[in-house]
């Protein structure tokens, strides 16, 4: 059974259509990229899945349910984990305080989030110093992985990450997209937005979005 | 509990922006809590000095409400001479003399049945008559001429002049009798308690004793002055004369000298009369006093004023005067209804010099009071104003942190909670350094506020005098001793110069012991009130900036900033 599906699902900005009676079904352990032009509706289709938006038409299900039942702030803090393009930290916080807040905010109980956060940190590889600078303080391939382990912080079934190799070098490109890969292994449905044909190639299916227009799909075998 | 953690990291890590709202705030807490200490001080100064007032009262015939009567009867009969034709109307002595006259002052029994009344804690009285001194008494004067006034003269001072409370008139016929003025006051006292000012220590004995609780004997105190002007020593005789009937002749012995403080500042009444200057006052038991005035009606005889044609009696009159003490101000209201129910009739009046005296010393303070109503007022909608728009460009800036808080799941509720606490703190913050810093303040600026509102007061007095080209001060024409009320529990009071007030009606008004400094001024109801105010302030400014938080849409704000 899919975790997340997409049911005929359309939207648009004002009178411009972005997308159109899209259908789709993510499952768990599986990494998928949403690939397209520029325009093509990515990061709206992002936006949607994230709870952010709502779609003109059609449904987004979790689990079977349609998200627009489920408490938004619940699903996006439970659910679900967002690693956004500029990263969206708190700036003014140091790396571990964002994960730690980003699990005070899901309602993650008990006395050791502070060490639950810094072992998220050190698996995404970052050391303590780091881990306790301010955001403002990081490289951007650091904030990335803040970024990540924010979005592990609540072990959410569902990662959401947009363009999240996009400012990085290739070794760091390469490390982040293992994290992701182990990621799916554990279970996780890991959906990513990228144009780029690496990103792609190392994701387990591709969706292609083109332009209002009905996208294809193409079931990729397995590629590890 | 991690919103409280995350707002006091906010504060932490934002200092510039919340130290500023903290310095407006403080400004803010800092204005209001002088303008608060200023109004409490004034009600303490109010409450503790009328714990420590006692209050006299008098009941005296009510001129005013006799004058309104008059002017009600003549609009009625349209009988305003000269109205008709439209020239000025003219005021008809006539009408106005037969009222007066016509008005009695209470009897001694009328007063010893309201001294009845409940609230009364002590009743005494004084009779006050008016005598010439002989040949070897002559009155204490800087003027060489000492003969008695006479005739028009005694009718236009009759009712300022002499021993009544407030203007209030006495005497023992009509208002309008046409007796001669005399030399000296002599003043009858019921009992010890009714000396007053041998009690508060204004005034004194220097030789001999005061004449005995009650005694019938002609005894009597006389001044130092007095007694230095004319050779006088205890044990001497003095003659006293009826102005009107010089036959009349009464002996008292001199069983004391005494020194009054208050002569110096009242050396002369007014109008320059010997008799009012307190030098030539002689003091005697209301007993003796009567026994003269008694004795005197029964040897008058019927005398007519060959220029007016008036007839009056030659008998020396007295002028009765009760005074009622009372445990408080409370006490004092309650006596004025009271007094009603025992059938005092409407035309007489019941007042206190103490009260008057008492709202007269707040004056300045009151002024002060309500001019810090005013500014506390303004300081606060104009600090709220300020709040309000800085926390609305404060709550801009941080969109974008409300964008990512939202994105990631916090409620918008708490997000406006977590911005409420900070304000909520900085202003806690704020307000305690500027409840510190008030309180230090609050003394000296409501002291030095005090003292320029006491200056504005004696030079509107100043002005008055002036205008009127002559002294304002009527305090002479009382000498209703009032005790030394110890009104020192939170405010000192300081005899002012000149009684209060710019007005006329206040010239003629007891002289005013204005307080002229506050000694402290904050309290726990002004922190109370500081609290709600901070309170109260970061719900206003928090709750348009929460407005906005409402508004923002997380995908909006993080797209654009995309």
């Amino acid at each position: 059974m899919s975790i997340l599906s997409l049911n005929n699902i359309s939207f648009s900005y004002g009178s411009t259509p972005v997308l159109s009676n899209l259908s789709y079904e993510f499952e768990k352990g599986r990494m998928y990229c949403i690939v397209g032009k520029s325009g093509a509706g990515k990061t709206t289709l992002l936006s949607l899945l994230s709870g952010l938006a709502k779609p003109s038409s059609g449904s987004i299900c979790y689990n079977g349910e349609d998200i627009k039942d489920i408490d938004k702030y619940k699903f996006r803090s439970k659910y679900i984990g967002v690693i956004f393009q500029s990263y969206n930290l708190l700036t003014k916080f140091t790396a571990l305080e964002n994960v730690v807040l980003s699990m005070d905010i899901a309602g993650v109980k008990g006395i050791e989030k502070k060490k639950r956060a810094m072992e998220l940190l050190e698996n995404v590889g970052l050391d303590e110093d780091e881990a306790t600078r301010r955001i403002l303080h990081l490289s951007g391939g650091q904030q990335q992985r803040v970024a990540i382990a924010r979005a592990l912080s609540y072990d959410p079934d569902i990662i959401l990450a947009d363009e999240p190799t996009g400012n990085l070098d290739s070794d760091t490109q390469q490390e982040i997209m293992d994290i992701f890969r182990r990621l799916s292994q554990a279970g996780k449905c890991v959906i990513l937005v990228s144009h780029s044909p690496e990103v792609a190639a190392m994701c387990d299916e591709r969706f292609e979005l083109k332009k209002v227009s009905v996208p294809t799909k193409k079931r990729k075998s397995t590629i590890f | 509990m991690y919103i409280i953690k995350n707002a006091l990291r906010c504060i932490s890590r934002s200092k510039g922006r919340n130290i500023l709202i903290g310095i407006i705030v403080l400004v803010i807490a800092t204005s209001c809590c002088i303008g608060l200490s200023i109004r409490q001080a004034a009600e303490s100064a109010r409450s503790d000095a009328l714990d420590n007032l006692s209050v006299t009262a008098t009941i005296s015939f009510d001129r005013q409400s006799m004058m309104n009567d008059m002017r009600g009867d003549r609009a009625e009969g349209g009988a305003m001479q000269g109205e008709a034709s439209g020239e000025r109307p003219q005021f008809d002595r006539d009408q106005f003399q037969q009222m007066m006259g016509g008005a009695s002052a209470l009897s001694l029994d009328e007063y010893l049945t309201y001294a009845e009344a409940e609230s009364v804690k002590d009743f005494y009285y004084t009779l006050t008559a008016s005598m010439n001194g002989s040949d070897s008494l002559e009155p204490v004067s800087t003027d060489t001429s000492s003969d008695a006034s006479t005739n028009a003269d005694a009718d236009n001072m009759q009712g300022i002049q002499g021993d009544m409370p407030q203007g209030g008139f006495g005497g023992g016929k009509g208002m309008m009798s046409n007796v001669s003025q005399g030399d000296f006051t002599l003043v009858g006292y019921s009992s010890d308690s009714a000396m007053t000012s041998f009690i508060d220590g204004t005034a004194t004995i220097t030789a001999g004793t005061v004449f005995n609780e009650g005694t019938s004997e002609y005894d009597c105190i006389i001044s130092e002055e007095l007694s230095a002007y004319n050779s006088i020593a205890t044990g001497d005789e003095i003659t006293i004369i009826n102005p009107n009937n010089e036959s009349e002749v009464y002996a008292l012995t001199v069983v004391g000298i005494y020194s009054d403080s208050s002569a110096n500042e009242n050396s002369f009444g007014p109008m320059g009369f010997s008799s009012s200057d307190p030098a030539n006052k002689i003091y005697m038991s209301y007993t003796a006093l009567e026994s003269i005035v008694s004795a005197s009606s029964q040897v008058s005889e019927t005398i007519t004023d060959e220029t007016t044609g008036r007839t009056y009696e030659s008998a020396v009159t007295g002028t009765l005067s009760g005074t009622y003490v009372f445990d408080d101000a409370d006490s004092y209201y309650l006596f004025e209804e009271e007094v009603r129910d025992l059938g005092l009739d409407d035309t007489y009046t019941v007042s206190s010099s103490d009260i008057t005296s008492f709202e007269n010393s707040l004056t300045p303070l009151n002024t002060l009071s309500k001019m810090a109503g005013w500014f506390l007022l303004v300081i606060l909608i104009i600090g709220a104003v300020i709040l309000i728009v800085l926390n609305i460009f404060s709550v801009r800036e941080r969109k974008y942190e409300i964008g990512v808080l939202t994105a990631m799941g916090m409620k918008k509720g708490k997000v406006a909670l977590q911005f409420m606490t900070e304000l909520f703190t900085i202003t806690v913050i704020a307000v305690i350094i500027g409840v510190i810093i008030g309180g230090v303040c609050a003394v000296p600026v409501t002291n030095a506020l005090l003292e320029s509102q006491i200056t504005s007061q004696q030079n509107r007095n100043d002005m008055v005098e002036q205008n009127f080209g002559r002294p304002g001060n009527m305090q002479g024409m009382g000498d209703i001793e009032r005790p030394n009320n110890n009104m020192d529990a939170n405010a000192d009071f300081d005899k002012a110069e000149r009684p209060s007030g710019g007005i006329v009606g206040d010239m003629f008004s007891q002289g005013a012991d204005y307080i002229t400094e506050i000694n402290s001024a904050m309290n726990f109801t002004v922190v109370l009130q500081m609290l709600l105010i901070a309170l109260l302030l970061t719900i206003i400014s928090g709750a348009a900036s929460m407005l906005f938080i409402m508004r923002y849409e997380p995908l909006k704000i993080l797209a654009n900033r995309d």
